[in-house]
């Protein structure tokens, strides 16, 4: 359908996209790694439990962690070859994991499920289940739960926002594989029982929207172009005029929310028996030499990914796992990506703003770029001083979606998002 | 990869925008209101501008110096002090220096007002801003209140009768005179015109030709040129002056009506009370102050409201440019706006009223 433009709404920042890096960057597949180290924990909730011994071989899609718990995904092995050991490490994010190391022996052999041929709803849910299929856009919420909602839901929004800059993952995506994220989306709305499907495209895409149009049964959405647009609950307003509250899920009030790669992802499980082991990462930032939009298998390491691009081109001063708004910053290429991994950004002096804090000016900008209508300001001031009680009551500080628009606007380039995740921790650990 | 790699929270990129880029950015803004004084107040206007600065970093200078333990220590490695000092300069001082020149006038006695700025900046920088903590921790207006310091200890500054006119005559002779003399007299007090038997017209008070007064606040011309220079920056939100000034010319215009026997509404006046005394400069430079003006959206329409309110009736009563105290007192209730004013949150849910909100 023809496209509309979106809802306004209060907030939101202009960052400098960067996308220009990569844009122009057709998707490659990346060849397979020698080694990978597969998470057992690949989504939100309880990490997955090993199934495979050392010395065992796999093939590239086998099961080799089952998932424990409710909200928990299975886990796949990403290169055929042998379990060489699994052993517990820091992942990047601070936390231990258990991580299973498989050799590959380059035949990448695969072991995909049949595939489904008009399948029905417990079909496809049985499928998105079997396939560990997690959201793609950085949350990583198995698709699996979202697909049963407990309230019945009518309208299915596919996130192709990508508001975070540096990132063109979901771009290349959507344009290079239109067809299959259509599918994808119609696979979820059947799964749900919905008809009503809207995509979500900001307006720095206009390659995206003119694709999507021709199909009648999607309704386009161009989104301003801000920050962040891609965010569940502002999207939702955006596209439906629904204010998600504070705690609820989106399916209390009709709603569930989808990413683009998320919905190639449940195509490809559907059609082809696919399960998640690869998927698209956007390498960026004026350090790397040669930016690129690649094809990388689930525990590929970091190192590997920066070689394949060419290495540094010059010496990086952050190097970033995910967007650069929301990602993590890691301290070495040691690293291993996730399924939930969308770019891995090596930021040079001059973009990574790695500045001294001054004193808040109190100048309220902080305040003026929340899209969730906060006051950033008063949960730094008052948790700088410990008193976390006073932070989150007139910081709101629960609401917070961690967008990280009021650090970026900031002036005094105080460490914001910090004081917010300290005061968070606080309420968590008191609950 | 060095080892230089740095580890922090997201967001891993940040704006461009520094306090000592925004501080930079009110110091052009206030440059033409600054070069209008000098054009109108001669070399005198210039040499009080330039004190006023001088005391201001200098006073930061000193106070940065003594303050904190190791005086001694500090005397001996001065140079690494002085290289810190510069380091963590940021503007803020030459901004509240520029701003006091601006509302303070020439006299007949300008040599006298030389070295009282001085005093009004040591007052301003040392006494009100340094001693709460320095940039962003002060509790009112560093300006202002140097500003209300010099009113209050040297009264000369006061009296209008003093003021130095400006170089240029009017440029059409009273082609807008009102009858209701008591009333507009205390709109214009500050605004005085050199001939008291006839009142300026706006184009007059717009450009500042024939009105005696403060060295910065008598060409509007030139503070709507910073006004926009701000608002094209984004230092200022565009609405916050307009409101003050829509505010602040309604309701004197609705307290001029009122005479002993009748009520008479004159719009007329709207444009001559706004244009008169430091109502614009205030509401330009002064009022948006980052640091003491609350921050939530509907803080700041309160505050901006009240303020005016409060202007317009202190000028009507005490026929006295007040606008210094109107901003103390606004600056002294920020701090309870900001904590009785939160801004709901998106997606807020009333937590006992209604079981299903949306």
């Amino acid at each position: 359908m023809k496209a509309v433009k979106g809802r306004y709404y209060f907030g939101g920042i202009h960052p400098r996209g960067n996308k220009e890096l990569s844009k122009d960057c057709p998707l490659e597949v990346m060849p397979l790694p020698e080694e990978v180290a597969v998470s057992c924990a690949q989504s939100l909730g309880k990490p997955a439990e090993p199934i495979v011994e050392a010395g065992q071989t796999v093939k590239c899609g086998e099961l080799i962690a089952k998932s424990d718990g409710a909200i928990s995904s299975d886990v796949f092995a990403s290169v055929s070859g042998t379990v060489t050991e699994i052993k517990e490490l820091t992942a990047a994010n601070g936390a231990i994991e258990s991580f299973i190391f498989i050799k590959s022996d380059g035949k990448d052999e695969k072991a995909y499920l049949p595939p489904l041929t008009e399948p029905d709803a417990e079909a496809i849910k049985a499928r998105i289940r079997d396939c560990g299929i997690v959201g793609l856009g950085g949350a990583g919420f198995p698709t699996a739960v979202k697909v049963a909602p407990k309230t019945p839901v009518d309208t299915l929004i596919v996130n192709g926002a990508e508001c975070e800059p540096y990132l063109t993952c979901d771009h290349r995506l959507m344009l290079e594989r239109t067809d299959e994220i259509v599918r994808g989306a119609r696979y979820v709305a059947r799964a749900l029982g919905v008809t009503n499907i809207i995509i979500g495209i900001e307006a720095n895409k206009p390659d995206c929207i003119a694709k999507f149009e021709p199909y009648e049964d999607i309704k386009v959405v161009k989104l301003a172009k801000k920050y962040p647009t891609g965010g569940e609950k502002q999207l939702a307003y955006i596209t439906t005029g629904k204010r998600i509250g504070h705690g609820r899920l989106p399916a209390d009030y009709g709603i569930t929310v989808q990413n683009v790669a998320t919905c190639f992802a449940v195509c490809e499980a559907v059609e082809r028996g696919k399960p998640l082991y690869e998927r698209v990462v956007t390498v960026s930032g004026k350090a790397v030499k040669q930016p690129k939009n690649l094809w990388v298998r689930v525990g590929t390491s970091v190192q590997a990914i920066v070689d394949y691009c060419g290495g540094e081109q010059s010496s990086p001063k952050k190097v970033v796992q995910g967007g650069p708004m929301t990602g993590l910053a890691l301290a070495s290429y040691d690293c291993y990506t996730h399924k939930t991994t969308s770019g891995v950004l090596l930021l040079d002096k001059a973009e990574a703003a790695a500045e001294e804090p001054t004193p808040c000016l109190n100048c309220g900008k902080c305040a003026d770029v929340c899209p969730m209508h906060l006051m950033p300001m008063n949960t730094a001031f008052y948790s700088a001083a410990g008193d976390f009680e006073a932070a989150a009551k007139y910081g709101n500080t629960a609401y917070c979606i961690e967008c990280g628009a009021c650090e970026y606007i900031c002036p005094a380039k105080r460490p914001l998002i910090q004081a917010i995740r300290k005061t968070k921790a606080y309420l968590h650990n008191k609950k | 990869m060095d080892n230089s790699i740095v580890i922090s929270t997201p967001p891993h990129v940040k704006s461009k925008r520094t306090t000592r880029g925004i501080m930079l950015d009110v110091c052009i803004a206030l440059a033409p209101a600054a070069i209008a004084g000098c054009v109108f107040f001669g070399w005198q206007a210039l040499l009080i501008i330039l004190m006023s600065v001088f005391a201001c970093v200098a006073s930061e200078f000193v106070y940065f110096f003594i303050a904190n333990k190791g005086f001694s220590e500090k005397c001996k490695n001065a140079k690494a002090v002085c290289l810190r000092w510069t380091k963590q300069f940021d503007f803020t001082s030459v901004v509240t220096g520029l701003i006091l020149a601006m509302i303070i006038p020439t006299t007949d006695k300008w040599y006298q007002v030389l070295y009282e700025v001085i005093f009004g900046a040591i007052f301003a920088i040392a006494v009100v801003k340094m001693l709460f903590g320095g940039t962003g921790k002060n509790l009112v207006n560093p300006a202002a209140a140097g500003r209300v310091f010099m009113a209050l200890s040297f009264t000369h500054i006061v009296a209008t009768s003093n003021f130095v006119g400006a170089s240029f005559g009017p440029i059409s002779d009273s082609s807008l005179v009102f009858t209701d003399a008591t009333n507009l007299a205390g709109l214009l007090t500050n605004g005085l015109d050199i001939n008291p038997s006839s009142y300026l017209s706006p184009l007059d008070l717009l450009l500042g030709t024939g009105v005696g007064g403060c060295i910065g606040e008598t060409c509007k011309l030139a503070i709507i040129i910073g006004y926009i220079y701000l608002c094209v920056r984004g230092v200022i939100k565009w609405w916050q002056p307009l409101l003050f000034i829509a505010v602040f010319g309604l309701t004197a215009v609705l307290m001029a009506g009122f005479t002993f026997d009748k009520y008479t509404f004159d719009i007329t006046l709207f444009l001559p009370s706004v244009l008169s005394g430091g109502a614009l400069f205030g509401a330009v430079f002064m009022m948006p102050d980052y640091v003491t003006s609350p921050k939530g959206v509907w803080g700041q329409l309160l505050y901006y409201v009240a303020g005016a309110i409060l202007l317009a009736l202190l000028r009507h009563f005490t026929r006295m440019e007040v606008f210094s105290f109107v901003i103390l007192l606004m600056n002294l209730v920020t701090p309870l706006i900001d904590k009785y004013l939160i801004s709901r949150p998106f997606g807020y849910i009333r937590q006992k009223k209604h079981k299903e909100g949306k």
